[in-house]
C-alpha cells in the first residue's frame, strides 16, 4: 500500500464530485445555517461549477470528456481555497462566525479528499506490477495479439 | 499447507493453514495441481458478497490429483488426475436428478442464509462465501472435494493443466450462457463483457452455431483476444461510445441480436456518467447490492421475442430494471449459476476433438504466493490481465 494512501480512485472521486456539488446546491447552506444569505449563494455557486466541470472532465463519469483528470484534481484544488478565501475578501466574515466556517470546513474537506485521491486515477491498486511480470511464464501480448483463432467453427 | 485467504476488503494472503482431512465417506482429498483466479471472486475481494469470514480459503476453480478417499467414493482412485466443478451436489436429490446441480438440495449446510436471500437454498461452492456453505476453495496446495463421487471429472490423457482446468468453472459457464440462447444456426448473439466467461460465451457461441457474436467491452486488449482468439465477428468498445444499445440497432439493420449474453454481473461498468454514479453511491451505502447497468442495456437491446442469457453473478438486489422493455417486447430471461457437472464430459470431448483450445485466456501463470499480486493485477486490469493460474 503506497503511503500516503490515495484509496480514491477516479470513478469514487466522480461519486464524491457530483454529490457534494449537488448538497452544495441544495440543502447543505441550510443546514449550516446560513440560508438566504450570500454565504448561501457563493456555496451554491460553487457546488454548481464543481458539478459542471466535472461533467468535462476525462474520467469514468465525466459526459464530455475534455478536461485532464490531473487538471480537474488542480480545479479542485483552486476552487477549495477560493471559496475558503472569499469571505475574508468580502468582508463578511465580520458578520460572524457562520459566515466563514462553512467555506473553510468545505475547502479542508475537498483538500483531504484531494490527498487521498490518486493522481493516476488507479485509486486503490496495490500490486508489485514489476514482481508480477518478472514471476509470470506467460507472455500476455503475444498471447493476445498473435497466432490462430482458439476456437474452431464447426457445422451444425 | 499453504493457501490463499481472504483477509478483510481488498486483501487477500497466503497463510499456513491445517491440512484438509476427509469428514464424509464421500469426501476426497485432492492435491491441487492449478487453480485460477475468477472474475467471481473479485467479488468476494471487493466485499461485495456477505458473510466472508477472515481466513476463509477461496478459489473454486481447480484441477489437482487425488491423494485420499473416503470410503464410498468408488469412481476415484488415489492417483487419478481431476477436474472439480465449482458447485458442490449431492447427485441424490430432485435437483441433481433433473441437472440442476448449482441448486443441490443437499449440499449447503448453510440453506438457510441462501434461502432467506433468495427464497430458495442453492448448492454449496468452493470458497465462495458462508451462504453458500463456507467450504474451503482451491486457492491452496489440498483442497476437501465433498461429493467426490459426483462431482469430479477424471482426465484420463495427458492434456495440459491449462487446457481442462477451466471445465470446472468458466469453460461449461460461458457454454451454459450460449447454450441458454436457443442457437440453431444462423443467429447474432450479443456477449456484454470480455472477460473469462465472457471469452468463453462467445467461443461457445461460435462452437454451437452462431452466425455473428458481438463483443462488447471497455478494454481493447480484451476486445482483441475476443475477435483474435474466441471467434467473436464484431466489437463494440463502449469506452468509445457508451451507447451500446443503439450500436447494437446499428450492426443488425435495426432489429438487435436474437439473444444477448450477460457476462458482467453485479460490478458493472458503463459510460453513462451520470447513472453509474448513481450505482455506485447505492452499491457502496449498500442501497442496493449490484449495480445493474449491462443486464438493463442487455434488455433493451435484445430484439423483441429474444433471450436475455445471464450468467454473471448478481447477489441480491438492482434498481432500474427495465421492466416495461422485458414485458412488452416479449423477452425470455434465462440465468443460473452453471449446472457444470451437466457440462463437464461433453465439453472435455470437444476440447479432444480440438474444436478449443481453452488455453487461450491465459495470460498470467504465477506460483500460488503471488496470489495477492495476482488478485490485483486481475482487479485493475494490469499487464493486460485476462486469466491469472496460480501454481501452488
Amino acid at each position: 500500500m503506497p503511503f500516503p494512501p490515495r484509496p480514491i480512485d477516479s470513478t469514487l472521486h466522480g461519486v464524491t464530485d457530483y454529490s457534494v456539488g449537488a448538497a452544495l446546491m441544495t440543502g447543505l447552506p441550510k443546514w449550516a445555517g446560513v440560508g438566504g444569505t450570500e454565504s448561501a449563494r457563493q456555496i451554491r455557486t460553487a457546488g454548481a461549477v464543481h458539478a459542471g466541470y466535472s461533467t468535462l472532465t476525462d474520467y469514468p463519469l465525466g459526459l464530455v470528456k475534455l478536461i485532464p483528470y490531473k487538471a480537474h484534481l488542480a480545479l479542485d484544488a483552486l476552487g477549495a481555497l477560493a471559496l475558503a478565501a472569499t469571505p475574508f475578501v468580502t468582508g463578511q466574515y465580520k458578520k460572524g462566525r457562520r459566515h466563514w466556517v462553512p467555506h473553510v470546513a468545505l475547502c479542508l474537506f475537498e483538500l483531504s479528499s484531494l490527498a487521498m485521491s490518486d493522481p493516476t486515477g488507479k485509486g486503490d491498486f496495490h500490486g508489485d506490477i514489476e514482481a508480477v511480470r518478472r514471476a509470470n511464464t506467460e507472455d500476455p501480448h503475444r498471447k493476445i495479439h498473435e497466432g490462430p483463432p482458439a476456437v474452431t467453427r464447426v457445422n451444425v | 499447507m499453504r493457501a490463499n485467504v481472504w483477509s478483510g476488503r481488498n486483501t487477500v494472503q497466503v497463510e499456513n493453514v491445517p491440512d484438509p482431512r476427509i469428514l464424509n465417506d464421500r469426501d476426497a482429498i485432492v492435491k491441487v495441481t492449478s487453480t485460477a483466479i475468477c472474475g467471481s471472486d473479485l467479488h468476494l475481494y471487493d466485499g461485495y458478497i456477505p458473510t466472508m469470514k477472515r481466513g476463509d480459503i477461496l478459489g473454486h476453480e481447480f484441477m489437482g490429483e487425488v491423494v485420499e478417499t473416503g470410503k464410498g467414493v468408488g469412481n476415484l482412485q488415489v492417483g487419478d488426475r481431476v477436474v472439480v466443478p465449482f458447485p458442490i451436489a449431492c447427485g441424490d436429490c430432485w435437483s441433481c436428478r433433473h441437472e440442476l446441480y448449482s441448486v443441490c438440495e443437499n449440499s449447503n449446510p448453510n440453506a438457510g442464509i441462501a434461502e432467506k436471500m433468495f427464497g430458495h437454498p442453492t448448492a454449496g461452492i468452493f470458497g465462495y462465501s458462508h451462504i453458500t456453505g463456507g467450504y474451503a476453495g482451491g486457492q491452496a496446495e489440498y483442497a476437501r472435494v465433498p461429493y467426490a463421487d459426483v462431482g469430479p471429472i477424471k482426465i484420463e490423457d495427458d492434456l495440459p493443466d491449462d487446457q481442462v482446468l477451466f471445465l470446472s468453472d468458466i469453460f461449461p459457464t460461458g457454454y451454459f450462457g450460449a447454450d441458454l440462447c436457443d442457437i440453431e444456426g444462423g443467429e447474432v448473439i450479443a456477449v456484454f463483457g470480455a472477460g473469462p466467461v465472457g471469452q468463453f460465451a462467445i467461443a461457445s457461441a461460435i462452437l454451437l452455431g452462431a452466425e455473428r457474436v458481438i463483443a462488447i467491452d471497455q478494454y481493447e486488449y480484451r476486445l482483441q483476444m475476443a475477435r483474435g482468439k474466441a471467434g467473436a465477428t464484431d466489437s463494440i468498445n463502449f469506452s468509445e461510445n457508451p451507447d451500446i444499445v443503439e450500436q447494437l440497432k446499428d450492426m443488425t439493420g435495426g432489429r438487435g441480436p436474437d439473444a444477448v449474453i450477460d457476462a458482467v454481473g453485479m460490478e458493472a461498468a458503463h459510460g453513462h456518467g451520470a447513472l453509474h454514479a448513481v450505482d455506485r453511491v447505492k452499491q457502496s451505502t449498500r442501497s442496493e447490492s449490484d449495480r445493474g447497468h449491462a443486464l438493463r442495456d442487455a434488455i433493451l437491446a435484445c430484439r423483441p421475442g429474444g433471450i436475455v442469457s445471464v450468467i454473471g453473478v448478481y447477489g441480491g438486489l438492482l434498481d432500474k430494471f427495465p421492466s416495461g422493455a422485458f414485458m412488452n417486447k416479449g423477452l425470455q430471461l434465462r440465468a443460473g449459476q452453471c449446472h457444470v457437472q451437466k457440462y463437464t464430459r461433453p465439453l472435455y470431448e470437444r476440447i479432444r476433438d480440438g474444436q478449443i483450445d481453452p488455453s487461450f485466456v491465459v495470460t498470467h501463470r504465477l506460483g500460488l504466493d503471488q496470489a495477492p499480486d495476482g488478485y490485483e493485477t486481475f482487479k485493475h486490469k494490469q499487464d493486460e490481465c485476462v486469466k491469472v493460474v496460480l501454481t501452488p
